[in-house]
């Protein structure tokens, strides 16, 4: 026989809690935390971060250093310091960042499926749009994190280095953090709206990366058929690409202005109205 | 503590509906929920979770209206440990706990620190630490229970609270459940299809069927009426006027080879001897039945007499 306390205290106040999307969206990282997800892409991601800064600091060695004056014309080359250059920036293998939004979206929502977790969460005092706020809000920061330091640590960089006239401009993060904001919207509302059609994480992962190369393919085969640039607006990848580029003024974006509006209006819309319909209340068991 | 008046709930405006006109109030206590499967006990506990909208009638939970806006923050009020599972497997009971005491608005320092002692007041202690992934049903169920009393609820639901349990189990939780009302003064609403755990803990029953509420009342008036429950043993077999006039007594529910079931009209059984000595029987014997609340919900559920009122 257990021993037990011989009674329970009342419970501190119930008013000083945080929002429930914030608590939602705290206890989700710790989950990821525990995955261990993070550790072959935080390696990958930080070569490739490496690498972009590597190139800012050697293009400072040819321009300050005479020694290396045949080498300049080379550099030129590889070195651009237009506008490609800092779209580019935000550019860290596309694929290779959907892919793991696929593979830690993808199980948002559908672990909680498998567990059966959200309607007790709505047992309590949480709002379907506090618990979808909080699943779009994390997978979204998510990408918005990893490209972050894409953005600034080049920048910082090249400032340091070369002041205004280095290869990044000075005003790039002003193009650069809403280009960001609006593909990392864009990733973490195809993963939520995939993952609260599954039922399982791993299906959910399947869900995302289905419909990520499905509606690319669908895309290519189009404009290919049709010779129609704008369907590349379908493309959720091409989108995500094109927005620095369209910020930062590049000559031949992937999509144009008014398809890459579409689209990413009917995607974030498209796949957040999925999940929320895929989460009320009534579609819970109890 | 609850009451509804003609309540009606639909899933979908087109569907027929899942509760069907209920109306009834409960005072504070441990109240049975009891019924068959697709009876309606998890319909009624989603819509006075406010999860569903009555699609017809009025109700309050906690003095709360169902379907106002504040219903929301009621559920803070409310603690509710669902039949299946619903743990999240990856994590350890104390951050489970922890978690869904920050839900239900509790600062997280302070969900921690209560973590701790509403998982010590359920008995999990050491074991808190683990991923629940590995625990046992028994563990398992005390973790649910500990994640809706970690707000210090005034009302909690409990659904099937001890499904997959072993006796040993089942004990302890209703143990359990008697303490959270006798110390901490929480109201109890305990769904089960567990005649034996509704009579051992329960001081209210509300029996559902098909939608319809099919008896209620309080366990005390149930066990009155089943007080007037007896079985007559005649020293002869009563002749044909005899038997019809047993009617008198009150309503013949068998007869079987000199011994008769009755439901008397009368609580006092000493009307039955005045009775035979009246009709020139000689009755040997008076023995009570109320040892068996199933007969209640059998009659209930389907049913050759009316609903059970106590």
């Amino acid at each position: 026989m257990p021993i037990y306390a011989p009674t329970l205290p009342p419970a501190p106040d119930l008013h000083l809690g945080q929002p429930p999307a914030l608590v939602i969206m705290r206890f989700d990282l710790t989950r990821l935390w525990r995955q261990k997800i993070g550790r072959f892409f935080g390696f990958a991601f930080l070569m490739m971060l490496l690498w972009k800064v590597a190139r800012i600091y050697v293009d400072h060695l040819l321009q300050t250093n005479q020694a290396f004056k045949p080498m300049q014309e080379f550099a030129k080359t590889i070195l651009t310091q237009g506008a490609d250059f800092q779209a580019d920036l935000l550019n860290p293998a596309s694929y290779l960042l959907w892919f793991l939004v696929a593979l830690i979206g993808g199980g948002l929502v559908a672990r909680d499926t498998l567990y059966r977790v959200r309607p007790l969460m709505y047992a309590h005092p949480v709002a379907p749009k506090d618990y979808l706020l909080a699943k779009l809000g994390f997978a979204s920061a998510l990408p918005f994190a990893i490209l972050l330091p894409f953005a600034l640590l080049p920048w910082a960089m090249s400032l340091l280095l070369a002041g205004l006239h280095g290869p990044v401009w000075a005003t790039a993060p002003l193009r650069l953090l809403p280009a960001m904001a609006v593909s990392s919207v864009l990733m973490g509302s195809v993963a939520v709206g995939a993952s609260s059609m599954a039922a399982t994480p791993r299906a959910g992962i399947g869900w995302v990366l289905g419909l990520v190369l499905g509606l690319g393919t669908l895309a290519s085969m189009i404009h290919t058929l049709t010779g129609f640039r704008a369907v590349d607006g379908l493309n959720p990848v091409m989108l995500a690409e094109a927005w620095p580029q369209l910020l930062v003024g590049v000559d031949h974006p992937l999509v144009a202005w008014v398809p890459a509006i579409l689209g990413t209006v009917l995607h974030i819309g498209l796949w957040t109205f999925v999940a929320a319909r895929r989460t009320r209340p009534s579609e819970v068991v109890i | 503590m609850i009451a509804f008046e003609n309540l009606e709930v639909r899933y979908a405006a087109a569907s027929a509906p899942a509760l069907k006109g209920l109306t009834l109030s409960l005072e504070r206590g441990i109240v049975g929920l009891l019924g068959p499967n697709g009876a309606g006990k998890s319909t009624l506990l989603k819509a006075l979770l406010g999860l569903l909208t009555p699609s017809r009638g009025s109700g309050t939970v906690l003095g709360v209206a169902l379907g106002a806006p504040e219903a929301a923050r009621l559920r803070a009020r409310i603690g509710y440990m669902p039949e299946y599972d619903a743990l999240i497997e990856d994590a350890s009971a104390y951050e489970q706990v922890a978690f869904w005491g920050e839900l239900s608005g509790l600062a997280p320092e302070a969900a921690r620190d209560r973590a701790h002692e509403v998982l010590y007041f359920v008995g999990l202690d050491e074991a808190r630490y683990r991923p629940v992934s590995g625990y046992s049903t028994g563990m398992r169920q005390r973790v649910k229970l500990a994640q809706a009393l970690v707000h210090s609820p005034e009302l909690i639901f409990l659904d099937e609270p001890t499904n997959g349990l072993d006796p040993d189990g089942r004990r302890r939780m209703l143990d359990l459940v008697l303490r959270v009302h006798a110390e901490l003064g929480t109201g109890v609403i305990l769904a089960s299809h567990l005649l034996g755990d509704v009579e051992r803990v329960a001081d209210q029953l509300v029996i559902l069927d098909q939608g319809h509420i099919k008896a209620a009342g309080s366990m005390a008036g149930l066990r009155k009426i089943l007080a007037r429950r007896v079985e007559l043993r005649f020293l002869d077999p009563l002749d044909a006027t005899q038997e019809a006039a047993l009617t008198e007594l009150g309503a013949v529910l068998e007869a079987r080879n000199g011994l008769y079931d009755l439901e008397l009209t009368e609580a006092d059984p000493a009307g039955a001897f005045r009775w035979a000595q009246a009709r020139g029987a000689t009755l040997v014997q008076v023995t009570p039945r109320h040892d068996r609340l199933d007969e209640v919900l059998l009659r209930a559920l389907h049913p050759a007499t009316s609903p059970v009122e106590a």
